[in-house]
């Protein structure tokens, strides 16, 4: 697709304009790190593309905290529809809002993409061991890659091209400008992720076959977890959720069955992790996975062994959010390198 | 029911017509949805108690009979505690048919040996009825049933019955037996006998409690069953009932989707399946 090139106006004209349309949400420089904000008028200059992801996922403008799915037995009530423009999120961002729609099938996406380039990465980031590149191939309406003089932005989609008001095509030094930004952080990536030598691409019947379920490393791990699901939540392509019920007061205007009981009330999606106790407790108190081991264990076949087989791919992008929000300092990587020193034939070596 | 529209979490308006005591902690309920539902032996149902949540089921009545559905729910949880509650004339809501049917057409020509413990009675009385509507095709139904005590066993004016029907063997066997008991005395395993069937050429369908189902499984690979002709049902906890919350998982399977009956040969490298 067309590569153009903008200025710092033309980028925040390309804001002024989204944000006149709809919700915009991107990243803003805050003690060094970039965090997520809804951009208003007024914060239009502070909108940051340079470095890498932000502190927390976009995934929580998609999938909401919670988010009322049904009521019953009164009709729906109509939904706003309001344009959700995602601005300025990673490939690693993009690939777990992939995982959120393959997992959940509910159709196309109705907000916009536009994507960034990473210019350098974090301490924790990881997405070059699990397949992942720091910048977006696909799969966005407008990517952009921030150089130091402007911004080249290529378009993905019709709507994409449609965002966009006429800009100067990329010249061929800009070009090479962009794949020195993109070499330049898979260079560092590499760097970050040199002392744990591997990828993540154990070969799981391999590690089934050797009992790596009851390895030494899971009690190792487990000692310094203290299960506050801090990382289910901050991960951007964790997905699990908990139907709950409430009960409305009379604002719905249902009626009443045989026995007085009053016809409103509502379903929720709220996010849950498997971490927690309770999570495949069924009815009667038998669970399947009583002991923490086994949930932090579940937690990473879930990503890497269970969802290749069910989604054709893994649920870790390697953002390493959840490296930075452990409280017992996890590292994901030290432990998936340690996973792959006891499977030692199968996994690739780099 | 679809599983991605907007309405995929609505469940459907249901009156209960009729509650059934079955034991001192299973009941029977009636229930009539005022949309046409209709499931497959095997497939699950979520059942609604307004306002407060849903829990996941297995109707236990004749998938036949289109106008009302029954379930045989023992009373376990909180939420199970309030279905419990439910009276003649109460609403309720109801979501489903989900997950996999019996794969019925492809027991055909076999015999089916159906071996059953404590409320697991209840899916395989709907597997029953679904047997009994094609034997024709099979050449016997064996049930083996164990029950804690005979005060424990679901559907007593029924049960019997079953025995009487075309080309079917029951047999009921109790863990501990009262004064005028004449039946069985011993654990299910017990009854489960070597000429019981010719296992190369039948299936085995299990349902009950996860340490029954253990044990039974062994039984039944002792007998010389192949782990792809023996039908576990497993129960995880759900939430969705649809392959999206995760809730369910068992090894890669998703219990709610994939499920929830499973072969043995579909999950005997899982680790402590049940
Ligand atoms: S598991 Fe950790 S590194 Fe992987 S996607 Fe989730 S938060 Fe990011
Ligand atoms: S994980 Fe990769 S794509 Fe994500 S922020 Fe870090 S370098 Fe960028
Ligand atoms: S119950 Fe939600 S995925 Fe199975």
């Amino acid at each position: 697709m067309p590569s153009y090139f903008a200025t710092q106006a033309d980028l925040e004209a390309l804001l002024a304009r989204l944000i006149a349309e709809g919700e915009v949400v991107a990243p803003v420089l805050d003690q060094g790190r970039n965090i997520l904000q809804t951009v208003t008028a007024a914060t239009i200059k502070d909108v940051n593309l340079a470095g890498y992801r932000t502190v927390e996922p976009y995934k929580s403008y998609v999938f909401k905290l919670t988010e009322r799915v049904a009521t019953y037995f009164t009709p729906s009530p109509a939904g706003q529809n309001r344009r959700l423009v995602l601005f300025g999120l990673r490939a690693c961002d993009l690939s777990a809002l992939d995982v959120y729609h393959k997992v959940m099938d509910e159709g196309e996406p109705a907000y916009l993409v536009v994507t960034a380039d990473c210019t350098a990465c974090g301490r924790t980031c990881f997405c070059n061991m699990v397949g992942g590149k720091p910048y977006a191939a696909a799969g966005f309406d407008l990517n952009i890659t921030a150089l130091e003089n402007g911004y080249i932005i290529e378009t993905g989609s019709p709507r994409g091209e449609q965002l966009l008001s006429p800009l100067p095509p990329a010249t061929d030094d800009q070009l090479k400008l962009q794949a020195g930004v993109r070499n330049g952080t898979e260079a560092q990536l590499e760097t970050v992720n040199q002392e744990f030598k591997c990828k993540c691409n154990i070969n799981w019947t391999e590690a089934h076959r050797l009992n790596l379920e009851n390895s030494k490393a899971w009690k190792e791990v487990t000692k310094k977890c203290v299960e506050c699901s801090a990382c289910n939540f901050i991960c951007p392509s964790c997905t699990c959720f908990l139907l709950l019920d409430s009960r409305d007061e009379g604002s719905l205007g249902g009626a009443r069955d045989e026995r007085g009981t009053k016809d409103e009330n509502s379903r929720h999606k709220v996010w849950d992790a498997c971490l927690k106790n309770g999570y495949a407790r069924v009815a009667g108190g038998a669970n399947s996975r009583p002991k923490l081991f086994e949930r932090l264990q579940n937690r990473y076949h879930c990503k890497f062994d269970y969802s290749p087989t069910r989604l054709g791919r893994y649920t870790c992008v390697g953002c390493g959010r959840c490296i930075d929000a452990c409280a017992g300092n996890i590292d994901m990587r030290e432990v998936y390198a340690e996973l792959v020193r006891q499977v030692p034939l199968t996994a690739k070596l780099v | 029911m679809s599983c991605n529209g907007k309405e995929q979490y609505r469940p459907v308006k249901a009156r209960t017509e009729k509650v059934i005591i079955e034991t001192s902690n299973i009941k029977t309920f009636v229930f009539r949805p005022e949309e046409p539902l209709s499931f497959l032996p095997g497939q699950f149902m979520l059942v609604t108690v307004p306002g407060i949540g849903e829990c996941a089921f297995t109707p236990s009545s004749d998938y036949k009979q289109k106008e009302t559905l029954e379930f045989t729910i023992m009373r376990a949880g909180s939420v199970t505690g309030l279905i419990h509650q439910l009276q003649a004339g109460d609403t309720v809501g109801l979501r489903g048919p989900y997950g996999q049917p019996y794969p019925l057409p492809s027991y055909h020509g076999k015999e089916v040996y159906v071996v059953g413990g404590g409320v697991g009675l209840a899916p395989l009385r709907a597997l029953m009825y679904g047997l009994n509507h094609e034997i024709d095709q099979l050449k016997k139904v064996v049930v083996r049933f164990g029950s804690r005590s005979p005060q424990d066993i679901c559907y007593r004016d029924d049960l019997p019955s079953w025995g009487k029907r075309k080309k079917t063997d029951l047999v009921i066997s109790v863990d501990t037996a009262v004064p005028g008991w004449t039946g069985n005395v011993g654990l299910v395993t017990t009854i489960l006998k070597d000429d019981d069937v010719d296992v190369k050429n039948a299936v085995a369908v299990v349902c009950g409690p996860p340490i029954m189902m253990k044990f039974v499984n062994k039984r039944l690979l002792d007998m010389g069953f192949a782990p792809k002709d023996i039908y576990l049902s497993m129960e995880k906890n759900m939430s969705c009932g649809i392959g999206k919350c995760f809730h369910c998982n068992l090894g890669p399977y998703l219990v709610c989707k994939d499920g929830p009956v499973f072969t043995w040969e579909q999950i005997k490298d899982i680790p402590e399946p049940w």
